[in-house]
């Protein structure tokens, strides 16, 4: 009788704290989600932009015509790529990553070809269509600095004993980071 | 004669290399004064004096009517230069350490001038971005900033700045000011306050009046009625104690008894030197309320990256 008892009670106290792991590694795991999702407005704020700076530019520098095509192709590229992050690979999250890499690598050209252009810097609409991109750029920035610090605490919570153990059998896994700043992820440098 | 030369000499490079590495601040986020913390209507930070006081007066007064009338909580700096000499950088992680602006609309804004470094920054707080836009803030700094930043204004181009922002902010009604519950808390805390201060000196009074009465206990008939009928004093210097011999008598039974206790010379009297202070904080702080207002605080706002940034 005394045996079964204590069975018992240990079976629940390890239910309770399963329970207890489970329910915290479901809120990261939810938390995680959401902040790709702001990492994502952030993108696709960056894409709506594009075309009016396209269209913007091309009304002083029409010749340029290379550098804007790359632009639009990029943007077209990166917005076909959309990631649901509670089952995407990080081969997935590289893919993402490099494409929306290659729409800021464009930007950055296009911007640069800008400078050779008064009028276009002189005209007060490009000025603050350019200051939407930077605000945009530091977006993306500070929400996937945000987005690597709740990956970075889910991941320390799946990794730890005992929530290792639980993580295994719920199917928890280790989920991806963004990689530190390459050449190709750095932002255009806006100079005015 | 010689050394004494030399001797001046050195104190004076010392002296030039004091004012100059004095002239050079260079500020980083940590820092920066922020002067909010002590007395809540001193929102500019102005460390270099480059502002005039006449412009931080006015300036103080709008970011002050801002923060009552829609409760956006300000920060603007003006300074020689920051570490980096990145704007976006500097306000970002003033922000983020201290948390400008309200949680519950994240109302925080941060306006950072850097002289030296010939950059500006406006950074929104995430619930300022819909009132005011990057293309918006981008707008304010190239009519109202730039032409006065050109001229080396730098009054001007605050008070331009600070004036247009304050128009697009009154133009929001949806940005709710903490005008009707500010009040009271300043009175909740000034109240709070007297009535410390009150408790504070009732205790002392009840102190002295319980030691008085312990002293006046008459150990033979049990009442409270022993006077002090003498007393004299003996001091041991190499202790540095002198001891109180006072001697008690009832006026009840007669009974008399003697009370012996050391009295430290080496350190103050402790409640004369606690009432000293005491007074000393209530005339302190009392000054102090007179003059506009206690430290204030701030709301834990967050910042997603928006507003705008330029040089000149």
């Amino acid at each position: 009788m005394k045996t079964i008892k204590s069975i018992l009670l240990a079976l629940v106290a390890t239910l309770s704290f399963t329970s207890c792991t489970y329910n915290k590694l479901v809120e990261q795991e939810e938390v995680v989600a959401q902040k790709w999702a702001d990492v994502q407005t952030q993108y696709q704020r960056r894409a709506d932009l594009i075309p009016n700076l396209v269209n913007t530019v091309k009304g002083y520098a029409a010749h340029e015509s290379e550098t804007l095509q790359a632009v639009v192709e990029a943007r077209t590229k990166a917005t076909q790529i959309t990631i649901d992050p509670a089952n995407a690979t990080p081969e997935q999250i590289a893919a993402f990553q490099a494409a929306q890499g290659e729409v800021s690598q464009a930007l950055g050209r296009l911007l640069a070809i800008t400078e050779a252009y008064p009028d276009l810097k002189a005209n007060e609409q490009f000025s603050e269509l350019q200051a939407q991109l930077e605000g945009t750029e530091n977006r993306i920035a500070e929400s996937r600095r945000i987005y690597n610090d709740a990956v970075q605490t889910y991941n320390v919570s799946v990794r730890k004993f005992p929530n290792n153990i639980w993580a295994l059998i719920f199917g928890f896994e280790k989920k991806t980071p963004f990689a530190a700043e390459a050449g190709a992820e750095k932002a255009p440098e806006v100079q005015f | 004669m010689r050394k004494k030369i030399v001797l001046l000499l050195l104190l004076g490079v010392a002296h030039i290399c004091a004012f100059t590495t004095l002239l050079a601040a260079t500020y980083t986020p940590d820092n920066l004064p922020i002067p909010y913390l002590q007395d809540k209507t001193q929102y500019v930070s102005n460390p270099d004096g480059i502002l005039s006081q006449t412009a931080v007066d006015s300036l103080n007064l709008w970011l002050g009517q801002m923060e009552t009338e829609h409760g956006v909580q300000t920060v603007l700096a003006v300074v020689e230069r920051i570490k980096g000499g990145e704007t976006y950088d500097f306000c970002m992680a003033l922000a983020r350490k201290y948390g400008i602006g309200s949680k519950e609309q994240n109302s925080g804004l941060v306006i950072l001038l850097s002289t030296g470094d010939r950059a500006y920054t406006i950074l929104t707080g995430r619930g300022m971005e819909g009132t005011l836009p990057d293309a918006i803030c981008k707008r304010i700094e190239n009519r109202q900033m730039l032409p006065s930043l050109r001229e080396g204004d730098w009054d001007q181009a605050m008070l331009n700045t600070v004036r247009a922002v304050k128009a697009y902010i009154d133009g929001d009604d949806s940005l709710v000011g903490s005008s009707d519950f500010d009040d009271d808390d300043d009175i909740g805390a000034l109240i709070g306050f007297c009535v410390a201060m009150f408790l504070g000196i009732a205790l002392i009074f009840f102190a002295i009046w319980l030691d008085q009465r312990k002293k006046a206990y008459c150990p033979s008939c049990h009442q409270h009625k022993m006077k002090k009928i003498s007393s004299y004093t003996t001091t041991n210097k190499r202790l540095g104690i002198r001891t109180h011999h006072d001697t008690y008598r009832c006026t009840h039974c007669f009974f008399t008894k003697e009370l012996h206790w050391d009295e430290d010379l080496n350190s103050h009297n402790g409640a004369a030197a606690a009432g000293g202070a005491l007074g000393g904080s209530f005339f302190g702080a009392g000054g102090r309320s007179f003059g506009g207002g206690f430290g204030g605080s701030f709301g834990g706002g967050s910042f997603g990256g928006g507003g705008a940034s330029g040089h000149f």
